[in-house]
């Protein structure tokens, strides 16, 4: 990593740190939100990795919120023990259900995917353990030592610590030797069975891995919203998982899905104004750019800002090279 | 006993006979020829003996073990290796990169010190890198190391197809088509290539349309036409073959 790449790092940090007081509760509560979506979109970004478009995010996502209200209400657990242990659920389920999907090939996976979806959604509400279309009861507020969880900038910065977890785990996967083999599957599948890797193998345990952050990112939800409802994890959620890891820029690796949760959550909060257009200017946005920006907003910033940027240095005197670093130090 | 060997060996696609009751054996040290006109099945014999089509009839056995029946790569395990007669390479990664992905069943540190890249998984790396520059630098690849793969020119991507299945140690290596497309010089750099693998004891079967390459290279040829094989023998044997120049060489000159 760069001089300027480490500096950019550090502002970035202190203003995640600082930003809960810069901005007001409702703006505060997006960013919550936003947290838990841009898990989804690194969870779509890891699998898509090894070649497997997965629209089954809402499932296991809807399974992490699930487990963490139901634990709670009915065996009075901690919160922080629900946390993995959703998470561990949706990898044993996850398990049983990929070892037949996984050998039959990616169009199977995604098909599949958008059947778990919504079987999920309608599990959660017909099974009357789980409370229906209302959804569960409202939980108890997690706490952690003085700290309780009605404070919205206690549940951001748990957020953010849930998230900074995430993209470590998924980095360093993706930097070590099972990552070089996962892009061995997702570049061409033929080649890379032929040097001997496992592709079944290796694919379950990207998705399981995957499935683990996604329902962690569920419980998380419900710690910010305090109740799990179907309508929550809808096949409309499982979609705009894509669209975060296409508009934030689908070659740019974990820093991608990252940059287009925010854009595709922060869009929708702007056009409130335009209330019942808002989908449809949202959906127009997207296909905008879409077509005519389809390496995505970091596409954007390397190919205009970096040679902007370059230049001012040139000009400046310093030395070019190290700016390179500043977007594509991330990249796997 | 020898190193592979296909026992009535039959492969259909539907009503579609792409190899029919095939017999024959490849022995250990040898480069063995597989050749024949278009559509004659000698692809689908490679993709049959790596396990990439199951077969449809018949027995494989590879080293004295019975392999029918086995997956890609678990074939790739039993040591056996394959170019591609397409190019199929990791065109968004390096050379390195490339010859180190066939690496990927030798240089094994365990997942969990992979993770958390502790310094074995990184002794480990560094071995196969070396190695991975060796057979770069044999390959004749060593001036585009940090080069995308897809940015080589044709030869070189061919070579470098190579050199991934030179990565995986193999006993036995499949090359489909490894000079196509290749100009004179790098034909015959590829050629002595062939012959310097096999002298380092891997053993060679070989798909290859260039006939001069074939009968200068090969020990033995296998002719198949329609998926039969239709003659075998020593390179002067097929040249002087009847049933071969009329299934095949009615076109072309020997």
């Amino acid at each position: 990593m760069g001089r300027n790449a480490k500096t950019g790092l550090g502002a970035l940090i202190v203003l995640l740190l600082v930003l809960p007081w810069l901005i007001n509760p409702y703006v505060l509560q997006v960013f919550v939100l936003t947290i838990s979506y841009a898990m989804l979109g690194l969870a779509f970004a890891f699998t898509l990795k090894v070649g497997l478009p997965r629209f089954d995010v809402a499932a296991w996502w809807g399974v992490g919120a699930y487990t963490t209200a139901m634990l709670m209400l009915k065996a009075g657990m901690s919160f922080w023990l629900t946390l993995p242990i959703g998470g561990l659920i949706a990898v044993i389920l996850g398990w049983f259900i990929f070892i037949v999907v996984i050998p039959r090939g990616m169009m199977v996976f995604l098909l599949s995917g958008m059947v778990l979806t919504m079987a999920a959604q309608q599990i959660f509400a017909s099974v009357p353990f789980f409370g229906g279309w209302g959804g569960t009861d409202v939980i108890p507020l997690p706490t952690l030592g003085p700290i309780t969880f009605a404070d919205k900038k206690a549940v951001y910065f748990l957020g953010l610590v849930l998230l900074g977890v995430n993209l470590l785990v998924y980095r360093a996967l993706f930097t070590s030797k099972i990552g070089r083999a996962w892009g061995a599957i997702g570049s061409s599948l033929g080649l890379a069975s032929s040097v001997g890797v496992n592709v079944v193998r290796y694919r379950l345990a990207n998705v399981l891995i995957g499935n683990f952050f996604i329902a962690i990112a569920g419980s998380y939800l419900v710690a910010s919203t305090l109740v799990a409802i179907p309508t929550m994890f809808t096949f409309v959620n499982s979609i705009n998982v894509m669209m975060y890891v296409i508009v934030g820029g689908i070659a740019h690796g974990l820093a991608g899905p990252i940059i287009g949760a925010l854009v595709v959550t922060f869009i929708p909060e702007y056009l409130r104004m335009a209330k019942e257009y808002e989908p449809i200017v949202t959906s127009a946005a997207i296909i905008l750019i879409i077509i005519f920006v389809p390496s995505g907003i970091l596409g954007i910033l390397e190919k205009w800002v970096k040679p902007w940027f370059l230049d001012r240095f040139r000009r400046s005197g310093a030395k070019a090279g190290t700016s390179g670093a500043l977007m594509s130090s991330d990249e796997q | 006993m020898p190193l592979l060997q296909l026992s009535n060996v039959s492969k259909d696609f539907g009503k579609l006979q792409a190899v029919s009751d095939l017999t024959f054996s490849v022995d250990k040290g040898e480069i063995h020829s597989l050749i024949g006109p278009n559509g004659a099945g000698k692809t689908t014999v490679f993709n049959l003996i790596t396990g990439t089509f199951p077969v449809s009839a018949g027995k494989l056995a590879f080293d004295g073990d019975d392999v029918t029946g086995y997956e890609p790569h678990e074939v790739a395990q039993k040591g056996i290796s394959r170019s591609f007669q397409q190019t199929f390479l990791f065109m968004q990664s390096t050379v390195l990169e490339n010859v180190l992905i066939g690496f990927h069943m030798h240089c094994r540190a365990g997942a969990v010190h992979e993770f958390l890249h502790t310094s074995r998984s990184r002794t480990t790396d560094d071995g196969c890198r070396h190695q991975a520059l060796e057979i770069i630098d044999f390959m004749g690849l060593k001036g585009s190391t940090h080069e995308l793969a897809g940015n080589l020119p044709h030869g070189h991507q061919r070579a470098l197809g190579v050199s991934i299945a030179l990565a995986c140690n193999p006993t036995l290596l499949l090359l489909d088509e490894p000079v196509t497309g290749m100009n004179p010089t790098e034909t015959t750099e590829m050629v002595e290539r062939i012959r310097e693998i096999r002298n380092r004891g891997v053993t060679i079967i070989l798909v290859e349309h260039d006939m001069k390459v074939v009968m200068g290279v090969s020990d033995r040829i296998t002719v198949l036409s329609y998926g039969k094989k239709i003659a075998e023998g020593l390179p002067h044997q097929i040249r002087e073959n009847q049933q071969v120049v009329e299934a095949y060489l009615g076109k072309e000159e020997l």
